[in-house]
């Protein structure tokens, strides 16, 4: 069947992508592995759920046939959701299509029947536009377009794997820190924190905020002062706060791109000059270890 | 001996761009660098190698300028590079590249592993191992935060949103490794002497028997435009900078 191929290992991204198919005029077809997610997307608007089953745990192994699948139904798109795995696949198919791929794209049309898509590039200092021809593969962030409902069809197919690369282990990441991309306020550490126990003034400012404490890059992966999941940014958390307040944060694109979502930023830092003064509302030019201490008293105060 | 393939980019440095007034962009100024999480990729495939009790061998495909980045990537580590030297590379998209490294692979030969980062610091398209993987039709493993061998086996960790998962594939195989992966430590001056000694083999677009025409047509660049207040606060007192602050955010009711 012709017509835009959605896949997602999310399945609420998937009825997103659902949506935006179905927006432009076209027929959607959901690929999915997962039973349980194959039923609930039989409301998703969709023309079929496709429930696809084979001899793999790891559904990065279905990338060729996929592939195959797409070409043999006359596939227009294949839109798939940006996880880690979603990703790969998305790539995966890309390689054996030898077709056009854009990752990540912040917007995508139909103008003049040519897909045209815009993504960020450099970090996200630069914003690209592409027109792509024939069968293409585009990934997708959640939250970029809306669900629908309406009933579809769910049939089920076979698929074959590739079985080089086997499942040994799955070991689930025991979340320590909040979920940022939800959080109403969030106070950010920088490498400017001169050690771990330091991180106090932050969790004392959160405490009468109400905010959630994020970090940078550095702070979680070099220093392993708060958990990964903690940093924000392009290949951290995207974060969409009414109140975002870095401490010491030097503001490079890749950071900023994570924060720029936010109702109102807020820096602190020594350095007038800080990229960060240009991506935030409001500023103090100082030390945090002055200013952070003094506001959350302030506040406390107040 | 078997090769280890380290597979870097050389990008424009983008703190190096320039902005117009128009939102039009100059990039032409701009230094090189070697992609940022490529160095992490260089580490890894030096690792790798001694583990395997191969070579590993830095390879790039870039423009006449990408030529300075050789002796950079030779002093992180690997025994020789391999340089596609093509101007083509300018509008290389990701099928392209991928279909240009697949084809160098294949011509060093007796390759065990490719190492990619795990995006590169421009495009950040995190697409280029999977493809590499696809157009050699070799097992790929992407998201990788560490790896061991046995034998002829990886196992390699990879992070997933909510999971780790551990997935053992044979070689030859593709990975994409996250920056988690190692230290990348800066090269010294011993190692940075030694590197333009190294051997280089330079291949021409001719070489490869490859199609260069991209897939995706640009059609736009601009500069994203920030559009903030910026109110900073830089003179007097700290207590009167951070009243100011107060009064402002809770004029902005998100306080
Ligand atoms: C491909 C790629 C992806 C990346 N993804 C991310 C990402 O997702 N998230 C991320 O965060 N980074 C990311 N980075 C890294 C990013 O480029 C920056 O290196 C990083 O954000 C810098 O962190 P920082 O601001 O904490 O540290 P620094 O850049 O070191 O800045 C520290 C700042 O603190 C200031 N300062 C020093 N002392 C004080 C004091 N006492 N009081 C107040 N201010 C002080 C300094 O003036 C300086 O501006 C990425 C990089 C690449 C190449
Ligand atoms: N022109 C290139 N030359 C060599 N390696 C590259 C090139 N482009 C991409 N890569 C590799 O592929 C990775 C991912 O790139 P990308 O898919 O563009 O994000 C990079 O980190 C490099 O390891």
């Amino acid at each position: 069947m012709a017509g835009i191929y959605v896949y997602s290992d999310k399945k609420d991204l998937a009825a997103e992508l659902v949506g935006f198919a179905k927006g432009c005029g076209k027929r959607a077809i959901v690929l999915t592995f997962d039973e349980r997610a194959a039923k609930d997307l039989s409301n998703s608007g969709a023309d079929k759920v496709c429930l696809l089953k084979g001899d793999s745990e790891l559904v990065e192994n279905y990338g060729k046939s996929i592939a195959h699948l797409l070409a043999e139904q006359g596939a227009e798109l294949f839109v798939v959701g940006a996880t880690v795995s979603g990703r790969d696949i998305a790539a995966r198919v890309a390689g054996y299509l030898d077709c056009a791929m854009v990752s990540e794209a912040s917007s995508i049309t139909y103008t003049d029947g040519k897909l045209v898509t815009e993504r960020m590039m450099y970090g996200g200092s630069v914003q690209q536009s592409e027109v792509l021809e024939g069968l293409c593969v585009v990934t997708v962030r959640a939250g970029k377009f809306e669900a629908i409902s309406g009933a579809a069809e769910v049939t089920t197919l076979e698929i074959s794997a590739d079985t080089r690369t086997t499942l040994v282990e799955r070991k689930d990441i025991v979340k320590e820190g909040a979920d940022l991309s939800v959080a109403e306020r969030i106070v950010c550490v920088g490498m400017a924190l001169d050690k771990r126990e330091d991180l106090q003034i932050a969790h004392d400012l959160a405490a009468v905020l109400g905010a959630e404490v994020g970090c940078t890059r550095g702070v979680a992966e070099e220093k392993h002062w708060l958990p990964v999941e903690q940093y924000i940014g392009m290949s951290g958390a995207v974060v969409k706060p009414k109140l975002y307040l870095s401490m010491g944060v030097s503001g490079q694109i890749q950071h900023v791109f994570g924060i720029r979502d936010s109702q109102i930023i807020v820096a602190v830092n020594t350095d007038p000059k800080a990229p960060i003064f240009k991506a935030a509302d409001y500023g103090i030019v100082g030390d945090m270890y002055q200013v952070i201490p003094l506001l959350t008293k302030t506040l406390k105060g107040a | 001996m078997s090769k280890v393939i380290a597979c870097y980019k050389w990008v424009a440095d983008e703190t190096d761009i320039k902005v117009n007034a128009d939102s039009t962009l100059d990039i032409s100024k701009a230094k090189g660098k070697i992609s940022d999480y490529d160095r992490n990729a260089i580490e890894a495939a030096v690792q790798a190698a001694g583990a395997l009790g191969g070579t590993a061998v830095a390879l790039t495909f870039g423009t006449p300028k990408a030529k300075q980045s050789l002796k950079d990537a030779l002093s992180r580590g690997p025994a020789e590079a391999c340089y596609i030297n093509a101007e083509e590379a300018a509008r290389a998209d990701g099928a392209v590249t991928a279909k240009a490294l697949a084809a160098a692979v294949k011509k060093i030969e007796n390759v065990s592993l490719v190492v990619c980062g795990e995006g590169a610091s421009d495009t950040y398209a995190r697409q280029t191992a999977p493809r590499i993987g696809a157009v050699l039709d070799w097992p790929v493993i992407t998201s990788v935060s560490s790896v061991r061998f046995d034998g002829n086996a990886l196992i390699a960790v990879r992070r997933l949103e909510d999971c780790m998962q551990t997935v053992k594939s044979e070689l030859p195989a593709v990975i994409a490794v996250l920056p988690e992966m190692n230290s990348a430590p800066i090269p010294g001056l011993k190692a940075v002497l030694s590197a333009g000694k190294k051997p280089v083999t330079e291949f021409k677009a001719g070489d490869l028997g490859v199609d260069f025409a991209p897939k995706t047509t640009v059609s736009a660049l601009k500069a994203y435009a920030m559009n903030r207040k910026s109110v900073i606060f830089s003179e007097g007192e700290i207590a009167d900078k951070v009243k100011e602050l107060t009064a402002a955010l809770r004029k902005e009711g998100v306080l």
